[in-house]
Parts: C-alpha cells; sequence; structure tokens
C-alpha cells in the first residue's frame, strides 16, 4: 500500500540525550497522512521521548523534525492541531470533568464541548465528579476524549491504552479508528504490547535500543520480509543479497528472517511470509525472538 | 488562561479574604480604640504637664493585638511558601503542565498569565496588610518615635509590598528550578529569611549616608540630638587627633547623654571616674579634647528608605520572574 500522501511526521536524524544516557538516536522517520501508526518497542526503547519530540515538549539535542510541515514548538497554530496524551494522563484532581472541558473551551480556539460530554455520557462516566476520585480507565477515558476534544490533525498517545481493560481497550481502539476513518486524523500510538494494536494500525514504528529499528506501512513491511526455512548450511550468499535480520540455527535447520532485495534464488530454502509479530520480535529482541522463530521453523 | 488560574487557586483566594477580612475588622475596631486613647492621654497630660513622659507610662493596646502586628512580618514569607512555591512546581510534579501546555495556549502566555497574577496577588494581600499595621499602628509611631526600628519598619509602608512580590517570586522561581514542591517551600523559606535579614541589617544602613553631629560635653547633648523617629546608627567619641570611636565593634560600653560611648580607647583618667562620678566624666574628657558625635538617619529619610528596599526586592523580583520565564520556555516539559 505505497502512497505519496504528505508526510504529517518526518524526522531525520533525531537525537535527545539527557546528561549521559541517548534516550533517542539518530531516528529518521516518516508518517503519511491518515494513518494509524503504531509505535512499538520495549520498555525504555525511546517510545516517549520520541513522542515528546513529536509534540514539542522536549527539544531535540540534535537532528531535524517537522510536524505538520513545522517544527514543534510554541506557536497557537501548531499547539492547536497536534493533540498529546502523556502516559501519567495528566488531569487536575481537583477538578471534575466539566472543570476540564470549560478550561478546554477557554484555552483552545476549536473545541468541542459537545463530544466530550457526549462521549463521557455514552461512558456512563459522571461529569461533575473530581476527577482524583474517578478510576485509572475512567481518568483515562476523560484524557483521551479531552484530546480529541481539540479536533487535533495529529494526535500523539502514550500508552493510552494501558489503564484500560481490555473490553475498554478494544472499544477505544474502534473509536479511533473511527475518527480517522473521519479524515483529517492521523495517530501515533504507543505500546510495548504489539497485540493491542495490531488490530487497529496500519503503520509500524519500531524502537529498539534508542533506536528505529524499522518504519513503514505494515503491508509493505510484511511483503519486505521473508523467512528462510532450510538445512543447516553456509548462508553467506543469502546473507550478500539480502539484508539479514535474524538467523536461528539449530543442529538440523537454518531458520533465517531477512528483508528482501529481490526473489531468493537458492533452492535449499523454503520462503515463508513472516507475521507481524514475527517481524516485530525478530527486530525487538534479540533474546526472546530466537525461541519463536526456531517454533515457526519446526513447523514447517 | 485566567479562567484557568482563577479555577486552580479560588480556594486559596477564598482563604487568603477571609482571613484578611478578619485581620481587617480586628485592627479596624482595636485601632480605632488605640487611637482615642492616645488622644486621651494626650489631652490629659498637657493638662498636666507631663507629656514629656507620656512615652514611658503610657502602653497603648492590648498584648495580643500587638503580637498579632508583630507577626505580620511573616506575612511575605508565607505567601512565598505557599502560593509561589507551588504554583509552578505542583504542576510540574503532577504532569499537569503538560496537561496544560498541549492545549492551545503558549507557554509564554501560560507563564505570564500565572506569575502575573499570582505577584498581583501577592502585592494586593501583602499591600492590604501593611497598609491595615500601618493606620493602626500611627499612634504608636507618634508615641515611641521608633519607626526605623526593624520590628516597625518591616511591616509597614511600603516594603511589605516588596517583600510579598520577591517572596512569591522567590517560591515561583525555586518551584521552577527544582520542580518538586516541598523543596521549593523549604528552599524559599530559607533563602527568603537569609536575605531579608543580611539586607536589614547590613545594607539598610547604607542606603543613604548617615548624617554626623559633632557636639561638647555640655550636659545639654539632648539638644543637639535630632528630632522625631530618627534612626542612630551610630555614636562615640571624636578624640583630640579626630579619630572617631563608637561603640560599633563592641567591647564595654557606656551611655552618656544618650550616646553610647566605647570605654577602650578613652584616657583611663577619665574611665575611672564612669561609675564613680559621673558628671566629672563628661568634663575630664571635655578638657582633654574630646567631642561627642553621632551619626544617624534622619526621620525625613523614612520614606526615602521604605522606596530604596521595596524597591531592590522589587528588582530581585523582576530577575527572579525573568529566570522563571527562561526557565519554563527553555526547558523541556
Amino acid at each position: 500500500m505505497a502512497t505519496i500522501s504528505p508526510a504529517v511526521i518526518q524526522t531525520r536524524a533525531l537525537s535527545k540525550r539527557y546528561r549521559r544516557v541517548t534516550a533517542l538516536s539518530e531516528a529518521t522517520i516518516t508518517v503519511p497522512e491518515g494513518r494509524i501508526s503504531a509505535l512499538i518497542g520495549p520498555n525504555g526503547a525511546g517510545k516517549t521521548t520520541l513522542l515528546r519530540l513529536l509534540a514539542g515538549l522536549a527539544k531535540p539535542t540534535s537532528g531535524e523534525v517537522a510536524v505538520l510541515g513545522s517544527r514543534p514548538g510554541q506557536d497557537r497554530a501548531f499547539l492547536a492541531d497536534v493533540g498529546f496524551l502523556a502516559q501519567e494522563i495528566p488531569l487536575y484532581r481537583r477538578f471534575s470533568a466539566e472543570d476540564h472541558i470549560r478550561a478546554g473551551a477557554h484555552l483552545n480556539s476549536r473545541w468541542d464541548a459537545a463530544y466530550v460530554r457526549q462521549r463521557l455520557g455514552s461512558l456512563g462516566i459522571p461529569l461533575g465528579q473530581m476527577v482524583g476520585t474517578l478510576s485509572g480507565g475512567q481518568r483515562a477515558q476523560l484524557a483521551l476524549a479531552l484530546t480529541l476534544a481539540k479536533r487535533p490533525r495529529l494526535l500523539l498517545l502514550d500508552e493510552p491504552v494501558a489503564a484500560l481493560d481490555p473490553l475498554a481497550r478494544r472499544q477505544f481502539l474502534a473509536h479511533l479508528a473511527e475518527a480517522v476513518a473521519g479524515g483529517g486524523l492521523s495517530v501515533v500510538l504507543s505500546s510495548h504490547l504489539l497485540a493491542e494494536l495490531e488490530r487497529v494500525c496500519d503503520h509500524l514504528i519500531l524502537l529498539a535500543g534508542s533506536r528505529v529499528q524499522l518504519c513503514g506501512d505494515i503491508d509493505t513491511l510484511l511483503a519486505e520480509h521473508q523467512v528462510l526455512v532450510g538445512p543447516c548450511k553456509d548462508t553467506t550468499a543469502i546473507e550478500r543479497d539480502h539484508t539479514l535480520v535474524q538467523a536461528v540455527r539449530t543442529a538440523r535447520q537454518t531458520t533465517l528472517l531477512i528483508r528482501r532485495n529481490g526473489p531468493v534464488v537458492d533452492p535449499a530454502f523454503e520462503a515463508a511470509d513472516v507475521g507481524l509479530e514475527e517481524l516485530v520480535l525478530g527486530y525487538m529482541g534479540q533474546d526472546a525472538a530466537p525461541a519463536r522463530l526456531a517454533a515457526i521453523g519446526e513447523d514447517k | 488562561m485566567t479562567w484557568l488560574v482563577w479555577r486552580q487557586h479560588r480556594n486559596q483566594a477564598y482563604i487568603a479574604a477571609a482571613a484578611l477580612g478578619a485581620f481587617a475588622i480586628l485592627l479596624l475596631v482595636t485601632g480605632r480604640q488605640m487611637a482615642s486613647q492616645y488622644q486621651t492621654a494626650l489631652s490629659a497630660c498637657a493638662a498636666s504637664h507631663t507629656c514629656g513622659n507620656l512615652e514611658n507610662t503610657l502602653i497603648l493596646g492590648t498584648p495580643a493585638v500587638s503580637l498579632l502586628v508583630t507577626l505580620t512580618v511573616v506575612v511575605p514569607c508565607l505567601l512565598g511558601v505557599f502560593w509561589g512555591g507551588p504554583l509552578v512546581a505542583r504542576e510540574l510534579e503532577t504532569g499537569t503542565s503538560q496537561f496544560a501546555w498541549m492545549q492551545g495556549v503558549t507557554r509564554r502566555r501560560w507563564i505570564a498569565v500565572k506569575v502575573g497574577w499570582a505577584l498581583l496577588g501577592a502585592a494586593v494581600w501583602g499591600g492590604a496588610v501593611s497598609a491595615l499595621v500601618t493606620w493602626w499602628s500611627s499612634p504608636v509611631n507618634a508615641l515611641k518615635q521608633q519607626i526605623f526600628q526593624p520590628s516597625q519598619f518591616d511591616i509597614q509602608g511600603i516594603v511589605p509590598v516588596g517583600y510579598a512580590v520577591f517572596a512569591v517570586a522567590l517560591g515561583i522561581t525555586a518551584g521552577a528550578l527544582l520542580r518538586r514542591t516541598l523543596p521549593a517551600m523549604a528552599i524559599t523559606l530559607v533563602v527568603f529569611t537569609v536575605l531579608r535579614l543580611v539586607i536589614g541589617q547590613d545594607f539598610r544602613g547604607r542606603y543613604l549616608t548617615p548624617i554626623t553631629k559633632t557636639f561638647g560635653f555640655s550636659g545639654h547633648a539632648a539638644l543637639a540630638f535630632p528630632t522625631g523617629s530618627y534612626w542612630l546608627v551610630s555614636g562615640g567619641v571624636v578624640g583630640p587627633g579626630g579619630q572617631m570611636m563608637s561603640q560599633a565593634h563592641g567591647g564595654p560600653g557606656v551611655s552618656l547623654d544618650g550616646v553610647p560611648l566605647p570605654l577602650a580607647g578613652l584616657p583611663s583618667a577619665c574611665r575611672m571616674l564612669v561609675f564613680s562620678n559621673p558628671q566629672k566624666f563628661g568634663s575630664c574628657l571635655a578638657a582633654r579634647g574630646y567631642h561627642l558625635f553621632i551619626s544617624y538617619q534622619p526621620a525625613g529619610r523614612y520614606w526615602a528608605f521604605q522606596g530604596i528596599e521595596a524597591g531592590i526586592f522589587l528588582l530581585l523580583a523582576a530577575a527572579l520572574v525573568a529566570v522563571t520565564a527562561i526557565v519554563v520556555l527553555r526547558r523541556d516539559a
């Protein structure tokens, strides 16, 4: 699904260091318009840092970043177009939901108060109760609704579903997909679990060790990769022609995850399509993934 | 943005207004009583020609109210600690700044409105307390003539406004830098107190060059003293060679005609007379070419001193606001 729609996010060699720790290193990503992009990575991979750089809450140490065509920062047009929800779900604990809605109306030029009220009504979240007394899931739903009430063109959500129960997760993601289908909205949402986002996302940014491992439309990425299962033999030729992501060698067979450059010609190897989870694990964990990949190989 | 600030701090504002109201009622009632008490005493002493001694015989007001008025010296510090300290720190600590900063207002506007209202509140509140105390103290000031005393100077006139604005600015800055509420409050308390003491004790006397007067041991030295609420900075003797010796450096001293004298350095022949024959002590020194001197700030400089000190604290506050703005705008959320 290669598209030439304009990019809502474009970064080049974007890096962020906090004193001695490098939180994000040389990240170059592009997210086209209208995508729901899953920002996946293990804890500490730099997901939050990337989102905060995109939201303008943090300034990059080096590199370039353009969000909706401009550099994230303190101008009202940018702030009006970008919605960000931090992982901690920051809300004023002594405010009611209604207070937040009114605060939003005072602080934003574009504000859909009716949407928030209707959304909270359908979720059964009381408008007048102090936020500090709501449950974690209710707070998350309120914060998400408030973030959407800005009617942003880009929505950046840091672990948005972490506080929700499985049913609420599914409903929220469906709600999000609906909003994106309505047009004019792109979303990046982070999680360390792919499974919960897989259903709605059509774009993937994979971070590991503060570096971008993969970035692209999911269909394209899947088409570019292949699992090769074959005998225990020299794989130098394959490694020369293609990009080897991961290799698992057992006494009986070799299982390779490769990024293809053209067709694989070695008849000794059987090629199989790769699933999203295998792909992500292959890039992400050098510890968890081999077992998984080996298991696929055994099945063949 | 103003709506948000009001919604966040309206409870504090209500409490502050209620406290101020109660304080105002108390001072208005007791202040009127005290004023009439003073007037009555004045006319009584005028009739009996004893007004010269009124300062020592008349006790104005009640100790409890006087103590409360004296304690208003901590008002600016309280404002700094409880208003200024949490203002930005709590938002950074709980992350609500991230909510505010992703709404459609810039951080510049966010901090400007918050700081603006906080400082205005401090000025109004500190100013109101100070105005009440100043009005309430007018009979005391007239009676005691000690308006330059730190216990009076620090709670009257316009300096409390300067202190209050500075203290709140200090709290805000500490909060923006430390990003934690309790440490910001503690730092505000310590820095404000130390700075106030240092400026009050070591710098205030130097705002304007004191006036120095020398006069002989006539026994009528009181005539040479200035009138009104002057501030006696130092006093002592001028030796025959023109060298000035004051009590400023400690050591045993004695008061002669209201001038504090150092004993060290005086001719021993005269020193012997201090306790045995105080009247001869003066003439002994006079015979050896000594004079008395006093160095003082006249009563007329009171408002100049108030203005200078308030100005110093307002300038410091302005510098702190600038630091806060830079920190909030430049630093990552």
